[in-house]
């Protein structure tokens, strides 16, 4: 069933789900109008061509430590890091992103991003989703009341030459779920890493203890042996005949010599996989850049770990820091290099920044009033920090953007219309996202 | 008070200049249709949580006061301006004579300009002189038969309290549940489709719902001859049979064999047949050999078993909000019932009135979960009863009568229920809580603040003694013979999983505007759950040896369209578990289940949290959202890619260990290779055809028997004949 829907400002779009009663107001002539041009205009923009990768850094990354640093701030506030000279003169990032420092032209920080919703649950469905949970949830919940934005992009783009739409590596996040739009549009998780020699995509490719003429052979004795009486006639609806069509899909997938190079990150020169980091983290981005080239649109990376309640400092600098410096800082040099960075969106944040203050274990809590992310890529300017926290990190003060404009402005670039009324099965209408205002800086 | 008097003497000026306007509207009875059908408090603008732009209105208008407040008095007055009536905010907002985001909802020549417009003028008054209530509104006609492509133009009359009537047509809004059956358009015009069939128009003026139906029978009934020779094994062959004749469809051919084994035990254990199951059936001459194995399958071991997985989607909660182990023992709690083949109205008896430690007796933990009154009420309407009362949680049912007061009167039933212990304390909640009942303790309206008294949907009040748990009163209610809900909701849930789709679909979603295709058929059956005391299995037995259940899934000409009378068996994918041992079942090698010991079928799980690539791959519900209830069906290319591709599965297949191997090793001819995986896989044995396309593999040049086995495993596992019930 395909039907019109119309958001509040009158704009439409045609899709799949279901109307529910409370959108019928019929279409005016002015609204098929509307609709006209806004299909015109959106045609001729390549905002369908964006695709993302998100970056996921559960747990909460601290903001001083990272992109905010707070050198003037009294003690048990600054932290023990230092601070490091940017590729832009008056900016300072902390000590431990050196590489990041170096890049700082090829990407955008935000760092006046504030909620409040300051648990795991509920911090990572708003910023995963672009909407606030609407009831209380647990710290340790793993909650979904909405669609994630990876699930969003997968319904609007679609799937592509059997290509999955939305890849998540090593795990879902909480909130990276499909909630009501079905099934279909839940991330194809990859758990094993890119980093181990034996890693394989998992289902994308024929086993290679068959591949060849097997392969072959399987598919010729399926072909003949596939004898279910098909219901060809379309009102129908068999399965079976959706079936054939996964099959097809699925088999010009593995043949798909671009696609499998894709995949195989050991086709990657060995110097581009070290400038990544040979690490889980490092190589899990190198793949994401791989497969968002041959058409994936959504790449989460999921990287755990940075709810640091205790013995931050000694923590942060062994590992975490310096992998996600030199991975993050590979991707966007390489994006750039690559002339890829125009049609990449690269974002990177948690779901809130750490407490101002240092704990009695040498940690930070959760601090939902200021975080910092990054955005690069996709026309978003290089080299820009937007908003501040006031002196001690407190609480973002300037140019404070919410969750909603967050997402608004991931969907924006992606060329999705974030104000737009989806309904649920049970036909509610709900608003992809609430009240979004882009952040203007990004789209200049 | 002297803008007020200014207020009130312009508008005596105003409507003695013009006498037209001399009757004072009422804002409720008006206004709020007004600004309803113009879309202003429509769920996704005004009305959606907080507003649009600071204005805000109640969705469907179930809150009138404060929609009044917000426009008369919000905005510090800036919304309505009774001097100048066409300079209120209100007009110039939604004829866009200003700029407006929601754009032009009316023009200024329209009858809802010039309504607002005069409401305005006369001080935008809350009542008129003589306020009526809305009582009803009438549809009309309220059924009728067309053919396709036919038309037909709704009236909608609003009857009110003093016996007054009101035209309201241009101010209901109309919807069609079946798009392709008809469509309807903004002023009420149904326009048919291309297809036969029955539909309702669900139509909505403020907070009164009622549907027209619309029918297209066929325009080639068949002769009464064409039923004459059908079989009819019990009643309801006969209550299918009788709408087959109104609508021109035919059953298709009766399934054979082969097909009926392996679709009866999917349907009632969750698994494949053994292929000694097969043989056995295959060779039995007897009459009466399918109704023997129904008997035979009802009384598996393994049918509590699946039956704990489909029951449990419903009432094992999220382990990661209430804990492990409370979900264990609800888990457990549930096997024990079904293998004990309890009476369903005590299994629903136990849930509801569980008390104790959620680490002592399993049920508690759904009190747990559904810890807030209203979540319990919620549940168990939805769950038990069949509808859904959640959207009347915050306003008025957008297609049903439920309002708030039905939602908070059932709340009202657990609102005495008291914990102490833990609380939710994720991710773990590993202590436990105690929950018992004391009196004390009450549910109020959110709008009104009135205190709730409990009564159920539809049901009378209910007066329960001070000493008394009002739960075992919502049950007593629920398990009366007379009740209309309790075992319709049932029956309607098992005919679902034997058929793939509910008499009434969603099959938790019973309404007025969402009626069910085969109402006798639906009466029947839940007569008779009832009548044989709520014996989960009798109403099995019979639904299985219904002619209509033996049914082929092969269309003929009559019945390729419909999906919704059993005239053919629907083909459908095997669940996610289902589908985990029927991999197991061919392959000889089980899937490794995360924490549970080696071999472990996946109908034995009992965590929706529990890893698993495999099953989530075929979906499970989704316990992180609110209502994990829901299992999506669709197969995905990510399903086609997992069994065409996967490492793991692979490895299964060519196991040393494993079915391949074993029967390469053995002695077997290669026919006899391909009758054990045929049988295995699609519990038939291969066609002549089939059988030689094996056999020339087999004798291919350099052909090895391990690995033509291994191929042939794969290529069944990668066909629709194993993947989807048919």
């Amino acid at each position: 069933m395909s039907i019109l829907k119309r958001n509040c400002a009158g704009m439409a779009r045609r899709d799949f789900l279901q109307v529910g009663l409370a959108s019928i107001g019929g279409l005016t002539m002015t609204d098929i109008v509307r609709l006209k041009a806004e299909k015109a205009k959106a045609a001729g923009k390549s905002a369908k061509d964006i695709r993302c990768i998100l970056v996921w850094l559960d747990g909460g990354p601290t903001h001083y430590e990272t992109f905010d640093p707070k050198p003037d701030a009294p003690d048990g506030i600054r932290g023990e890091y230092g601070t490091i000279k940017t590729s832009v003169p008056g900016v300072h990032f902390s000590e431990y992103l050196p590489k990041l420092a170096k890049s700082f032209n090829r990407y955008t920080v935000i760092r006046s991003i504030a909620h409040r919703q300051n648990n795991h649950g509920a911090g990572n469905h708003y910023m995963m989703t672009g909407r606030p949970t609407p009831v209380p949830v647990g710290c340790g919940a793993f909650v979904t009341f909405h669609p994630s934005i990876g699930s969003v992009v997968a319904w609007d783009r679609g799937i592509k030459d059997g290509m999955p739409s939305y890849v998540s590596l090593e795990r879902m996040s909480r909130s990276g779920g499909p909630n009501f739009l079905g099934a279909q549009y839940a991330p194809f998780v990859i758990s094993e890493s890119p980093n181990s020699k034996s890693f394989r995509v998992r289902d994308v490719s024929i086993p290679e203890s068959i591949v060849g003429a097997r392969a072959e052979n399987r598919r010729e004795l399926r072909k003949s042996l596939d004898n279910l009486q098909r219901i060809n006639d379309r009102v129908a609806n068999d399965p079976a005949v959706t079936m054939d069509e996964f099959y097809q899909q699925g088999y010009q997938l593995v043949y798909s010599e671009k696609a499998q190079t894709a995949f195989d990150i050991s086709k990657e020169p060995e110097k581009t996989r070290e400038k990544y980091g040979k690490n889980n983290f490092g190589q899990r981005l190198l793949l994401a850049r791989r497969m968002t080239e041959v058409g994936v649109p959504f790449v989460t990376v999921y990287n755990g770990g940075w709810d640091d309640h205790s013995d931050l400092f000694k923590n942060l600098k062994k590992r975490d820091l310096p992998e996600l410096d030199q991975g993050m800082a590979a991707l966007m040099t390489d994006l750039a290099e690559r002339g890829t960075l125009d049609n990449t969106l690269v974002v990177c944040l948690g779901e809130f920044g750490r407490t101002p203050k240092i704990n009695k274990n040498g940690g930070r809590d959760h601090w939902s009033f200021a975080m910092s992310v990054m955005m690069g890529g996709a026309g978003i300017p290089g080299g820009q920090i937007v908003g501040a926290t006031d002196v001690k990190g407190y609480y973002a003060n300037e140019n404070v953007y919410a969750p909603e404009d967050f997402a608004a402005s991931i969907y924006t670039k992606l060329g999705i219309d974030h104000a737009q009324v989806l309904h649920t099965p049970a036909g509610r209408p709900v608003q992809l996202i609430d009240k979004g205002r882009l952040i203007k800086e990004l789209f200049v | 008070m002297d803008r007020m008097r200014a207020k009130f003497a312009i508008l005596v000026a105003f409507s003695m200049a013009t006498p037209a306007f001399a009757d004072r509207l009422s804002f409720r009875n008006d206004v709020l249709p007004v600004l309803g059908k113009a879309g202003c408090s429509n769920g996704s603008c005004h009305a959606k949580s907080g507003g649009q732009n600071g204005f805000q209105l109640s969705v469907f208008a179930y809150d009138p006061a404060a929609d009044y407040r917000n426009i008369v008095r919000g905005a510090r007055g800036r919304r309505i301006f009774p001097a100048a009536p066409e300079e209120s905010l209100l007009l110039l907002k939604a004829t866009q004579s200003i700029d407006h985001e929601g754009g032009k909802r009316f023009d200024k020549d329209s009858e809802f300009y010039r309504m607002i417009h005069k409401w305005i003028s006369q001080g935008a008054p809350w009542n008129s002189e003589k306020e009526i209530s809305l009582m009803r509104i009438e549809v009309s006609p309220s059924s009728g038969q067309y053919k396709r492509k036919g038309e037909t133009s709704l009236k909608v009359t609003a009857h009110y309290s003093d016996k007054s009537k009101r035209d309201v047509t241009h101010l209901s809004e109309y919807q069609s549940n079946d798009q392709a059956l008809a469509e309807v358009d903004h002023h009420g015009h149904v326009t048919m489709g291309n297809q036969f069939g029955e539909g309702v128009v669900i139509v909505r003026y403020m907070d009164k719902v009622e549907v027209a139906r619309v029918a297209i029978p066929t325009e080639t009934l068949l002769p009464e001859s064409a039923y004459a020779k059908l079989t009819v094994n019990n009643e309801i062959d006969r209550k299918v049979y009788d709408r087959h004749k109104q609508l021109g469809l035919l059953v298709s051919d009766l399934a054979s064999d082969s097909e009926f084994i392996r679709r009866a035990s999917l349907d009632t254990l969750g698994k494949l047949p053994e292929p000694e199951r097969v043989r056995k059936f295959l060779a039995s001459k007897h009459p009466k050999k399918r109704e023997y194995l129904i008997d035979e399958l009802l009384d598996d071991r393994d049918w509590a078993d699946h039956w704990a997985t489909s029951f449990g989607d419903l009432v094992r909660p999220n382990t990661l909000r209430v804990g492990v182990k409370g979900v264990y023992l609800m888990d457990r709690w549930l096997r024990r019932k079904l293998r004990d083949n309890a009476p369903y109205d005590q299994i629903v008896r136990e849930i509801l009135t569980a008390t104790g430690s959620t680490h002592m007796h399993g049920p508690t933990v759904l009190m747990r979960d559904k810890r807030v009154p209203a979540d319990a009420g919620a549940f168990t309407s939805r769950i038990f009863l069949g509808v859904r009362l959640e959207c009347a949680q915050c306003h008025h049912h957008p297609s049903e009568k439920w309002g708030q007061e039905d939602y908070y009167q059932l709340a009202a039933f657990f609102g005495s229920m008291k914990r102490k212990g833990q609380g939710i304390s994720t991710p773990i909640s590993g202590e436990p809580e105690y929950w018992y009942w004391q009196a004390g303790g009450t549910v109020k309206h959110p709008v009104s603040g009135e205190v709730m008294k409990p009564k159920p949907p539809d049901g009378p009040f209910i007066d329960v003694p001070k000493d008394q748990d009002p739960r075992a009163a919502l049950v007593d209610w629920m398990v009366d013979p007379e009740n209309p809900f309790f075992a319709r909701a049932l029956v309607n849930r098992l005919w679902g999983k034997f058929f793939g789709v509910g008499i009434v679909e969603p099959v938790d979603d019973f309404r007025a505007s969402n009626p069910p295709t085969n109402e006798p058929l639906l009466d029947w059956l839940a007569k008779d759950f009832k009548k044989h005391k709520y014996d989960l299995k009798r109403t099995m037995r019979v639904i299985m040896n219904s002619r209509i259940y033996q049914t082929s899934s092969v269309a003929n000409k009559t019945n390729v369209g419909d999906e919704r009378n059993y005239a053919r068996s629907i083909r459908r994918r095997l669940g996610a578990e289902a589908m985990s041992d029927a991999v197991t079942r061919v392959t000889g090698m089980p899937d490794t289940l995360e924490g549970l010991a080696k071999g472990t079928r996946a109908m034995m799980t009992w965590n929706t949290k529990m890893r698993s690539v495999f099953l989530d791959t075929f979906g499970r519900p989704d316990s992180s959202a609110e209502c994990p209830c829901e299992r999506d069906p669709s197969p995905t290319i990510i399903q086609s890619l997992h069994l065409m591709n996967s490492d793991k599965l692979e490895a299964r297949i060519v196991s040393g260990s494993g079915r391949a191997v074993n029967l390469a090793k053995s002695e077997r001819k290669p026919e006899e290779i391909a009758d054990e995986i045929y049988l295995s896989a699609y519990s038939r044995f291969p066609t002549a055809d089939e059988k030689k396309i094996v056999l020339a593999a087999y004798d291919a040049k350099d052909a090895s028997r391990e690995k033509v086995t291994q191929d042939l495993i794969w290529a069944l596992i990668n066909t629709p004949e194993f993947v989807l019930n048919h």
